[in-house]
C-alpha cells in the first residue's frame, strides 16, 4: 500500500532499487518496461516452483543472470555516456613469475580501525549508507589500503551500489587476495604487492579521473607495482 | 601501467566504450565477478585467465570471455 492506495506494479518493481524493498540483485527491474518485469517475474515464479521437485536452483541463477545482461545492455539509439579517443595499452616488460601485482577494486573494502568513513560519518552501515546513494555520488570516494597480510575477520565491506551477501561470505567473490596469494606461493607471479587497494565505486567518472586516479597511480608507483589486477563492481 | 581486468557479462559494453587494454568477462551474476562464494576452483580460473593476459596479449582491447557457468550444473 502506498499512501492508502493499492501499489501499482510499476511501483512494486521500482522498489527494489532504492525503495522499499531494495535488493539490489534485482534492481535491474528498475530499468526494464513493465512488461518485461512481468515476464521475469513470471518465469522466476515457474522456475521456483519447479525446483520444488527437482530441487535445481541453477535455471533460477540462469534466469537471474539473462535478465541482468538484458536490463543492463545499452539502448543502441543513445550514444554513450562517455567516450574516449585513446587505448591505453603497456605491456608488461618483465615475466610475471618475477612481477609484483597489485590487486585494486571499486568494491568498498576497508580494514577495521581503518574506515575511510564516507562524507565524514563514522560507522556508517550497509543499511543506512544505501540511503546515501546520491550523497557518495556527489563526493571523490576515498582510497582504502589494505596490507596484504590482513587477518580475514579484520576484513569490512560497504558500498551501496551491489549486493554484498555474496562477498560478504567470501571475499574472493571479488576481492581475490586468498587467490593471489596462492597464485604468488606457486610462482605464478613474482609476489603480491605489499598493499591492496579499494575505494566505493559510487561516483562519477569525471570526478574519478580529474580528482583521484592520479595520485591513486602515484600510490601504485610508489609501491613498484609491475602490473594491476582490477576489479571494477 | 600494465592492467587487466574482470568484467562481469552484464557490463561488457563499458569495457568497449572505455578501449580497457586488457579484461576477462565472466558469466556470472552482478556482484559475483570472480564466481560463487566458496568455489575457489573458479575463482582461481578467472584469476588465472586475468594473469594469462598479462602476459599474453599483444595489444590493447584484448578480452576473453569465459564460457563457463556460475556453478558447475548438476549431474
Amino acid at each position: 500500500m502506498t499512501d492508502g492506495r493499492a501499489e501499482s506494479f510499476a511501483e512494486f518493481k521500482d522498489s527494489f532499487s532504492y525503495g522499499s524493498r531494495t535488493d539490489l540483485s534485482f534492481k535491474f527491474l528498475k530499468k526494464l518496461p513493465e512488461v518485461e518485469a512481468a515476464a521475469f517475474i513470471a518465469e522466476l515464479f515457474w522456475l521456483v516452483g519447479a525446483s520444488q521437485d527437482d530441487g535445481d536452483v541453477e535455471p533460477i541463477h540462469q534466469l537471474l543472470y539473462e535478465w541482468q545482461v538484458r536490463a543492463y545492455a545499452p539502448d543502441p539509439a543513445v550514444p554513450p555516456t562517455w567516450a574516449y579517443d585513446d587505448a591505453p595499452f603497456t605491456r608488461l616488460d618483465k615475466p610475471l613469475s618475477e612481477s609484483r601485482v597489485a590487486l585494486f577494486t571499486s568494491t568498498g573494502h576497508f580494514l577495521e580501525g581503518d574506515d575511510p568513513n564516507p562524507m565524514g560519518i563514522e560507522g556508517l552501515t550497509q543499511e543506512a549508507s544505501l540511503d546515501l546513494i546520491n550523497e557518495f555520488q556527489r563526493v571523490t570516494p576515498e582510497l582504502s589500503t589494505l596490507d596484504r597480510d590482513y587477518e580475514p575477520e579484520a576484513l569490512r565491506v560497504r558500498h551501496p551500489g551491489y549486493d554484498i551477501r555474496g562477498v560478504e561470505e567470501d571475499p574472493n567473490v571479488a576481492f581475490p587476495r586468498d587467490v593471489l596469494v596462492v597464485a604468488e606461493a606457486e610462482g605464478q607471479i613474482g609476489e603480491l604487492a605489499p598493499r591492496l587497494f579499494s575505494f566505493t565505486g559510487v561516483t562519477s567518472q569525471k570526478r574519478l579521473n580529474a580528482h583521484a586516479i592520479p595520485g591513486w597511480i602515484e600510490e601504485l608507483r610508489n609501491d613498484a607495482v609491475d602490473a594491476v589486477l582490477l576489479v571494477p563492481i | 601501467m600494465p592492467t587487466v581486468a574482470i568484467f562481469i557479462r552484464a557490463f561488457r559494453h563499458l569495457l568497449d566504450q572505455m578501449n580497457v587494454p586488457r579484461a576477462v568477462v565472466t558469466r556470472f551474476p552482478l556482484a559475483r565477478p570472480l564466481g560463487a562464494p566458496g568455489d575457489r576452483e573458479r575463482h582461481r580460473l578467472v584469476v588465472d585467465t586475468a594473469l594469462e593476459l598479462l602476459e599474453t596479449a599483444v595489444q590493447g582491447h584484448t578480452i576473453v570471455e569465459l564460457e563457463v557457468p556460475y556453478r558447475v550444473p548438476r549431474t
